[in-house]
């Protein structure tokens, strides 16, 4: 008996010593989970940027999986609660969730906030710590294409905003020609129809009292949403969207835009390019396509006509559970800097959370960014998108109404009222 | 001397049959049924578990979207087999006469059943797609431009749409199970009403139908469980919108316990519980209403 | 009259089988044509004939991966079901003991239960005994999950077999063990047949734990698998329903092979 346990120490002993040794001389595999599988050049900058840390630290390896959306977020939920998350995964800020049960490290002291703009910082600082990397920003634009616009005869005014009543016969104007006037479609996505609706919103309310609006602590039977919710109903009815709204998915909506059977505008995140600059068999748009921003139109009353919505779109979090947690960090660390954040306006042309000299961007899509850049002066941001900002049942009646039902045409403005108001 | 032997029980013979099964029926359902009730009864997150007593089957009370899956699931599991069976009743009955070709026609028919919901929902989605879908396509063939719609994105629509496909996956089923009791039944007792004189009408009703009764009640029920039960082709369609007329208990519970931005499984337990209350209950019911009914033939 | 019946009733017939296979016909029609083929007309018929597509699936999507996973899975599964079924099931048939007819009833009912009711606590279950995201934990849910209808369907079969041969096999001194094995099994083929060919079906076409309890890519079943093809850019509607093709053809041709034992199977349980 003795014998025997003495030899078990003895291993135990030898085990342990070896295991030490283990860390120093193995190398180190960091995983990183992320969404963008069909973004070729936001994968191409991620990938990018895992080589040159790869090379700045050897002896360390970033292995990266590409996810689409509702995979990755399904796949989290229940591999954070299995304990078998990745060190790295791309998280958005409304998912409080993972912060509330402490599944993300703090980086406040691990990243470089110098060089992160205050706000993106905020999208993501809850109490006293600051859960994710901001890297990409989003502004909510109104693509329109050039061409049919010249063809129905409308001009634009300088600042590219049309008046409420002028936008509504425009969209009336594209319907008699045969054009759908605004591509969009809510198949797979719970945001992409309630941009028509939560943009007028905004621009009627200004950004106080929309922020009152989402929290809950404005009703949606006051006067102002009211109309606001009129004329969303006024372009519905008209035929603004097409007939296949409520099944068309996410990149379909896309092409339906640019390439077949077009549409006259597309309201989408400035995020349209990662998809639109791809080549045009993995659904980017055609060469050469007449590509024009054009702002939502100005409410008549409205508080705030220049308002628009930014948000923090991807970000990168840290696994609070990875035991490789300082190198994790420190991947994320490399890509808070002025040359990676020009690196990444200059190649995917979405706004980014890291600070960025816009008058440094070259390279061949210089153009549309200027063009973004034009389309964005003088404007007002309020910061997050809606379903960022509320959690729970809201988020859940928000989507199923103002993003599915209401501009599918599906309920009247008084359900409207009522079911958001009855969620709160 | 047999008498003997048949009265001793080898225990040690049952424990070894019957254990391994037990085991896994034990540990993998009894057991998890167990912990879904317990889970009911608290707050269950990733790193702690909160008792919180009844509060989330208060909040269940109140739950309108919960409400509309049962409403839901119940219109499904109470339509469904009025559809499936009786159409497949009638048709059989049809060709109880002669079936020529019989066992390619029951392969036939059986294949919507041998796919999975996922790859029927799949298929079903495409035929209803609003521009190239065989549905609409064939309204437009025959004019009823005005009939096209987004079947699956209209919340009046939508499950309707779905009770179809589940009705047309089914009903092949039912006759293939129908033709075979009516195939052996007792041709003497068919033979003896024909000559009795009965018309056609009444020796079906009055001669027919009851023999194959038990079958076609089983048949009932066995549906019925079935649609309280689906969840595979609601999540590959129309994932429960829009506006929730899809809803059914089965998704919600998936959602609150996987979607939902939070982490707590103590709701989606409670949901669990209360539907799993509210089938048996009304399995229960169906088969009791079911024997009353045989009790008063006899 | 007898004519025009006869007419009437088979047209009915085509028309109904054209809608009950209609479906299946235009997959399997479909996942021989390239997208683009099929965008430009939805119902046409293959000019050429893409077998390449097949192979394209299985080897460059990974179908090999899943194909292999949902097979070990369902085989393993099926086995398992298959003998510790029986064995359950000859218990329960054969022998009379004070606990017999409870047990018997408490494992039957379970096949009315949502499974609702227990995903939800397997998964905690599995995580906790790191079985979770595992094909083995995944075989032996799906054989809890079908052990009560097995059960159920060798038992009415195993109940029918005559008391007497049993009695003789006894005084022949076989001891129960080898009572089971030479005598009941043998005699019980054709319900495991039928039982061995349900669960099969079923389980080949399980989505619900699948996807609960299975996230990685490489241990993804058929059904998971089938999703590959739905990215959010351009419906890939050529290589979905090749997958669906690889997916379907299994099933089709098991029934196909072993349709009339299998409905008499099945029918035996629902007819009375």
């Amino acid at each position: 008996m003795l014998n025997i346990s003495a030899r078990i120490r003895a291993a135990l002993a030898a085990l342990g010593l070896a295991m030490l040794a283990m860390p120093c001389a193995q190398a180190q595999e960091i995983t990183v989970w992320s969404h963008w599988a069909a973004e070729a050049v936001k994968r191409g900058y991620v990938e990018e940027a895992a080589k040159r840390f790869e090379a700045s630290r050897p002896g360390v390896k970033v292995k990266i999986t590409w996810y689409e959306k509702t995979a990755l977020y399904a796949a989290l939920r229940t591999a954070l609660r299995a304990g078998q998350a990745p060190d790295v995964f791309y998280a958005e800020p409304d998912q409080t969730d993972y912060i509330d049960n402490g599944f993300l490290a703090d980086l406040s002291s691990g990243l470089n906030w110098g060089n992160i703009e205050p706000w993106a910082k905020t999208a993501w600082t809850v109490g006293r710590g600051t859960y994710g990397f901001p890297l990409e920003a989003s502004t909510v634009e109104l693509y329109y294409n050039r061409k049919l616009l010249e063809e129905l005869g409308v001009k634009l005014p300088p600042n590219g905003q049309l008046e409420q009543g002028a936008f509504l016969d425009l969209v009336k104007k594209a319907k008699a020609r045969g054009i759908t006037p605004m591509s969009q479609g809510v198949g797979d996505r719970p945001f992409p129809g309630a941009y028509v609706t939560h943009e007028v919103l905004l621009k009627k309310l200004g950004t106080k009292e929309y922020d009152d609006l989402l929290r809950g602590k404005l009703s949606w039977n006051d006067k102002r949403v009211v109309e606001a919710l009129q004329f969303v109903k006024q372009l519905v009815d008209a035929g603004a969207f097409p007939a296949s709204f409520t099944s068309l998915k996410l990149g379909e909506s896309h092409t339906y835009f640019h390439t077949n059977p077009g549409a006259l505008m597309f309201q989408m995140g400035s995020w349209y390019t990662s998809r639109a600059f791809n080549p045009t068999d993995k659904g980017g748009q055609p060469a050469g396509f007449p590509l024009g921003i054009m702002q939502m139109p100005a409410m008549t009353g409205g508080a705030c006509n220049q308002c628009k919505t930014m948000a923090v779109g991807g970000s990168f979090v840290v696994n609070a559970a990875s035991p490789r947690k300082e190198v994790a960090i420190a991947l994320l660390n490399s890509m808070a800097t002025p040359e990676m954040g020009n690196k990444w306006l200059e190649n995917v042309l979405v706004q980014t959370g890291i600070k960025t000299d816009a008058s440094k961007v070259s390279g061949p899509h210089a153009d549309y960014f200027k063009q973004l850049a034009r389309a964005n002066e003088g404007n007002t941001y309020y910061f997050g998108m809606p379903i960022q900002v509320m959690q729970g049942k809201p988020k859940e009646v928000f989507t199923q109404v103002i993003n599915n039902a209401f501009p599918a045409g599906s309920i009247g403005i008084d359900d409207v009222v009522k079911q958001m108001n009855a969620a709160k | 001397m047999s008498l003997n032997r048949a009265l001793q029980t080898p225990w040690r013979a049952v424990t070894v049959f019957l254990l391994p099964a037990l085991t896994i029926y034990v540990a993998l359902t009894a057991y998890p049924v167990a912990r879904t009730l317990w889970n009911s009864f608290h707050k269950v997150l990733p790193k702690r578990e909160e008792f919180v007593g009844l509060a989330n089957y208060a909040e269940l009370v109140q739950d309108e979207i919960f409400w509309r899956a049962v409403k839901n699931t119940l219109i499904w599991s109470c339509t469904s087999p009025l559809f499936e069976v009786s159409i497949a009743l009638v048709l059989s009955l049809a060709l109880y006469a002669k079936v020529p070709g019989a066992r390619f026609f029951r392969i036939a028919w059986f294949t919507p059943v041998l796919m999975s919901y996922i790859v029927v929902g799949i298929i079903w989605v495409w035929i209803y797609n609003y521009d190239w879908g065989a549905a609409n396509q064939m309204l437009r063939a025959v004019g009823l431009e005005s009939w096209v719609m987004p079947w699956l994105g209209k919340p009046t629509t939508a499950l309707p749409a779905l009770i179809f496909i589940t009705t047309w996956m089914w009903t092949g089923f039912n006759m293939v199970v129908l033709l075979a009791a009516l195939h052996s039944l007792p041709s003497e007792v068919i033979e003896a009403a024909e000559l009795d004189n009965c018309g056609w009408w009444s020796k079906t009703i009055f001669v027919i139908l009851p023999m194959i009764r038990a079958t076609v009640l089983n048949l009932i029920v066995l549906s019925f469980v079935g649609k309280m039960k689906i969840f595979d082709l609601v999540w590959i369609t129309t994932k429960g919108g829009p506006l929730w007329s899809t809803e059914t208990v089965s998704t919600y519970v998936y959602k609150r316990a996987f979607e939902w931005s939070t982490f707590d499984l103590g709701y989606p337990s409670a949901v669990a519980s209360v539907w799993f209350v509210i089938v048996l209950g009304s399995v229960l019911a169906l088969t009791w209403a079911f024997h009353q009914r045989e009790k008063l033939e006899y | 009259m007898e004519r025009l019946k006869q007419v009437v009733l088979l047209t009915f017939l085509c028309i109904y089988t054209a809608f009950a296979a209609g479906p299946f016909v235009w997959v399997a029609i479909m996942s021989l044509r390239t997208t683009t083929e099929i965008s430009r007309n939805h119902y046409g018929l293959p000019e050429m004939f893409h077998w390449e597509k097949f192979p394209d699936a299985w080897f460059n999507s990974n179908y090999n991966i899943y194909f292999t996973n949902s097979a070990l899975v369902v085989f393993s599964a099926v086995v398992i079901l298959t003998l510790i079924g029986a064995m359950a099931a000859h218990c329960f048939a054969r022998y009379r003991f004070r606990l017999n007819r409870l047990l018997y009833f408490v494992i039957f009912s379970t096949i009315i239960f949502p499974p609702q009711i227990t995903v939800i606590a397997l998964f905690q279950i599995l995580v906790q005994y790191g079985l979770y995201n595992s094909l083995f934990g995944l075989t032996l849910v799906y054989v809890a999950f079908q052990l009560p209808i097995t059960i159920y369907i060798l038992e009415t079969f195993f109940a029918r077999i005559p008391n007497d041969l049993f009695e003789a096999a006894r005084m022949d001194g076989y001891s129960e063990w080898a009572i089971f094995w030479r005598v009941s099994l043998p005699i019980a083929l054709p319900a495991l047949a039928t039982t061995i060919i349900l669960n099969t079906i079923l389980l080949w076409n399980e989505f619900l734990y699948a996807v609960v309890l299975i996230t990685d890519e490489d241990k993804r079943t058929l059904p998971l698998g089938i999703q590959r093809f739905m990215g959010d850019q351009l419906e890939d509607i050529g290589m979905i329903a090749t997958g669906l093709m690889i997916a379907i053809i299994p099933v089709v041709a098991i029934y196909a092979f072993f349709s009339e034992r299998l409905i008499q199977g099945m029918t035996a349980g629902a007819v009375k």
